[in-house]
């Protein structure tokens, strides 16, 4: 009697068992993603993804540079995200309520995130500590309000058409290029000037298309930027130009020899993605998605280059 | 590999300090987004200040030549020398100490540094670093320093060390858990550094030359980082508790006079100075008798109490008042002279003694002037109506009389007197001026014992309602109900009963020209009930007639 009456609770408890594992396992699975989306942690990985190209691109020996560079991308995205969680508040309820929720977590993981990338750069003597110290130094004069009038200035940098963006490129491309190149103790050669034109305009490009997203608040705070002066038809267009200027640059440099096949064949794959996601632009509103399929290009990259090498190119 | 080409020495030295550069910077990030709360800056500037000593050590350690070492020995000096200017004054700024941070101040304290920092910039001398060098078995470079400003810079760090160490102390017995914590944390912090240095000094390390202070900075970081997130170091911060004391002393409407067990002066706020009408510089260091003759008079209890200030018509007079201040010993430190004026409460009190003067003796006289004339009328009407008025002028006369002494009783003593006495004469004389008045009057018992003040009360209560009173049966009760700490005397009467608004008034407390009462008596019921510590209430009794309830202390000690 009793067996019975147990056989079909058992199967009932057994299958809410599966059901409640896989509800949790997908909760999991929302809270892994939004840890990685809100966070901008999986940024981190793709700069150091970054730094590891320029290094095959440049043949050069391996380094804790792109460890470096992932600490201070954690350092520098994840302290914005706290800066400014409140202001996003408005904008991105969602990751502003993540960053609020986990900020003692993620303000001392930030802190230590930067003594560990400062500490390591060390290593890389006086060249590479000043190269580890730029982004910092940058987050600061921009997230402070510390000598008032520099501050000022480095904020107005923000708000000029094509500076803002072409400032982050630049710091951002000095830290890829040049700090494998300072532990190396390697100089600047040709080869380094092509890798370092790619990931400013390809960086250039990246910082643009988010702001389609934010183009109706930046036009209200007074930001210029390509979608608010241009228009986001105008936008694809520059957008295009910028990558098949990077195409034909890449193509220039695989022809004078200063770039290799492989690296030559995986920057060109890399960059008909990015036309490919550049064509998105004015047809989605999904632009965050688009941002981070850009972002992710560099895996596409370093993948077709590393696969290439193994076969021999 | 950089392991693999130094030796093993300098690979554990070059590792120990990476990790105080880690902790230090990280350390620093987190007091950075503390700003502009007290000690934040100074805190950021101290542990970069460590972070680029211990940089300079670690590049010296890997440069490949002896200029490049030397270069990186000297660079190293700047951060040398920021560390204790940065401790002090984040000691001084986070425990509120904040007038010794002033830009004279400061300047002096930057001096050292500044020498410090200028020999580094002009090189090529032994002012600092002594160009010998010894290469020890592990390979690491041994420089002599030890030059003359090398003691000099040695000793002010410790002397500004210890300066901090002063300031820092008082968190450490405060009653608050979290500055305790945050104390403790800070001198561990300071310790760590300070006690490796002193071993480095005596040649108690194996870091073949090398000072290791700055990698017991490390320790100094995972300190501060306790505090910063444990203890809540710069988030919850004791910097406003010294300024906040200061601004009410220098603030409050009373004069506060500071003298040291010699009874010179020590410190006086803003309303003595102005009390005295002197300046400042001229009270600090004064024997206290020079500032206030008469402070022995004001020291002694017996004799204690007006002190006036000023000559003439501008002169005012104070309540002052001398008490000790002891420290945790309950040891004499000094003591404080406290004065408040009182020349409005002087001038009040002499014009009521005028005012009673003027009612107790002038209206009577004139009032019995009056009678005197109004009976040689004859028999008339006019000569009754004359005799009547003056005898209600007398009793307005008699009622202020009255009030006046109320309030010069309000600067006395409470004296206590039998409640049972107290209303024996109040009967008594009621059945005396109204005869016809039926009085019934349960007496108190003899040991019940209220304030003194309430005669008048009584007093006026019992005529009240004898005098209000109509008809051919007139009626006053007088019922006491004692509790343990109180007593209620209860009056009432059987006749047409208080006006509203009377008590109206009364309860409200104030008149106006267009709502008043009639007379000065509830008044006198209220006042002097409020002097008791008590209070009156009314009621109207059913079918007429009013019963009033006053409600006192007992002063008997039951």
């Amino acid at each position: 009697m009793s067996s019975q009456t147990d056989s079909p609770s058992l199967t009932w408890d057994g299958t809410r068992s599966v059901y409640s594992t896989l509800a949790a396992l997908f909760a999991y699975g929302v809270r892994a993603k939004d840890a990685l989306v809100y966070s901008s942690a999986y940024l981190v990985f793709i700069a150091g993804v970054e730094v590891v190209t320029a290094m095959i691109a440049l043949s050069l020996p391996l380094s804790p540079a792109p460890l470096v560079i992932a600490l201070l991308t954690f350092a520098v995205y994840v302290g914005d995200r706290i800066a400014d969680a409140e202001v996003d508040a408005a904008t991105s309820p969602e990751r502003a309520a993540f960053v609020t929720r986990y900020r003692r977590l993620f303000s001392i993981g930030t802190a230590a995130a930067y003594g560990l990338a400062v500490a390591l750069a060390i290593l890389g003597g006086p060249t590479a500590l000043a190269i580890a110290l730029i982004p910092g130094a940058f987050w600061i004069l921009y997230a402070s309000d510390w000598l008032p009038s520099l501050g000022r200035y480095f904020s107005r940098l923000k708000e000029i058409l094509v500076v803002n963006s072409a400032v982050v490129a630049l710091a951002w491309a000095v830290c890829v290029v040049c700090l494998p190149l300072a532990y190396a103790n390697h100089a600047f050669t040709p080869t380094a000037a092509v890798v370092f034109g790619y990931f400013f305009l390809d960086t250039f490009v990246n910082t643009e298309i988010p702001n389609l997203r934010d183009r109706e608040g930046d036009a209200a705070n007074g930001v210029s930027t390509l979608p608010v002066v241009f228009g986001v038809r105008r936008t694809r267009h520059i957008l295009y130009a910028l990558d098949l200027c990077l195409v034909a640059g890449i193509a220039l440099a695989f022809h004078a020899g200063v770039l290799g096949a492989a690296m030559t064949v995986g920057i060109l794959v890399g960059l008909g993605y990015a036309l490919c996601l550049a064509w998105f632009v004015g047809r989605t509103e999904r632009y965050g998605r688009l941002a981070i399929a850009g972002e992710a290009k560099h895996l596409l990259v370093v993948a077709v280059v590393v696969a290439l090498g193994a076969a021999g190119f | 590999m950089w392991w693999l080409i130094y030796g093993r020495t300098t690979v554990l030295l070059t590792t120990l300090l990476l990790v105080s550069v880690a902790v230090g910077t990280g350390a620093a990030i987190l007091a950075w987004r503390e700003r502009p709360k007290p000690g934040a800056s100074p805190l950021v500037a101290l542990l970069a200040a460590q972070a680029w000593w211990s940089t300079c050590i670690v590049f010296r350690l890997q440069a490949a030549t002896i200029p490049a070492k030397i270069q990186w020995l000297q660079l190293g000096w700047v951060g040398v020398v920021c560390v204790p200017v940065a401790w002090l004054y984040f000691a001084l700024e986070y425990t509120g100490r904040d007038r010794y941070l002033r830009t004279p101040y400061i300047a002096a304290l930057a001096v050292v540094p500044a020498i410090t920092v200028a020999l580094v910039v002009l090189g090529n001398h032994d002012l600092l670093v002594i160009e010998s060098y010894t290469i020890g078995t592990d390979g690491v470079v041994r420089f002599e320093q030890g030059g003359p400003w090398y003691a000099v810079v040695a000793g002010y760090t410790y002397l500004l060390g210890l300066c901090g160490v002063a300031a820092i102390v008082e968190l450490v017995t405060s009653d608050a858990v979290a500055f305790r914590g945050q104390g403790v944390t800070l001198l561990i912090g300071l310790a760590a550094p300070w006690v490796t240095n002193v071993g480095f000094l005596l040649g108690a390390f194996g870091t073949a030359g090398v000072d290791p202070t700055p990698i017991a900075f490390s320790v100094s970081g995972v300190a501060y980082l306790g505090a910063i997130t444990r203890y809540q170091l710069l988030e919850t911060n004791p910097a406003p508790r010294r300024r906040a004391r200061q601004l009410v002393f220098d603030g409050m409407r009373e004069g506060a006079i500071v003298l040291d067990t010699d009874g010179h002066v020590v410190d006086a706020n803003g309303y003595a100075i102005d009390a005295l009408g002197v300046p400042r510089g001229a009270v600090l260091g004064e024997p206290i008798e020079r500032i206030v003759p008469e402070y022995d008079r004001l020291r002694d209890e017996n004799t204690a109490g007006h002190l006036r200030l000023g000559d003439g018509d501008e002169g005012r007079a104070y309540d002052a008042a001398v008490t000790d201040v002891t420290d945790v010993h309950d040891r004499c430190i000094g003591s404080i002279v406290t004065f408040h004026d009182v020349s409005t409460y002087v001038r009040q009190r002499q014009r009521l003694e005028v005012l009673n003067r003027i009612l107790r003796h002038n209206i009577r006289t004139e009032t019995n002037v009056i009678h005197g004339y109004a009976e040689r009328f004859g028999d008339g009407d006019a000569s009754r109506i004359v005799q009547e008025r003056a005898e209600r002028i007398e009793a307005v006369g008699e009622k202020g009389r009255q009030a006046v002494e109320l309030f010069e009783r309000t600067r006395e003593t409470q004296t206590a007197r039998p409640l049972a006495v107290i209303l024996d004469e109040c009967v008594e004389a009621v059945r005396e001026t109204h005869p016809d008045v039926d009085v019934s009057y349960d007496r108190p018992a003899d040991d019940i014992a209220v304030a003194g003040v309430l005669a008048a009360v009584f007093d006026n209560l019992i005529e009240n309602a004898a005098t209000h009173n109509e008809g051919d049966e007139r009626n006053v009760t007088i019922e006491t109900r004692v509790d343990t700490d109180d007593v209620a005397v209860v009056i009432t009467d059987d006749g047409p009963g208080i006006d509203t608004q009377e008590t109206d008034v009364i309860r409200d407390g104030g008149e106006s020209a267009l709502r008043h009462g009639s007379g000065l008596g509830l008044w006198i019921v209220r006042w002097g009930t409020e002097i008791a510590d008590g209070k009156t209430e009314f009621s109207h009794r059913d079918p007429t007639g009013t019963e009033v309830t006053v409600t006192v202390p007992r002063l008997d000690g039951a």
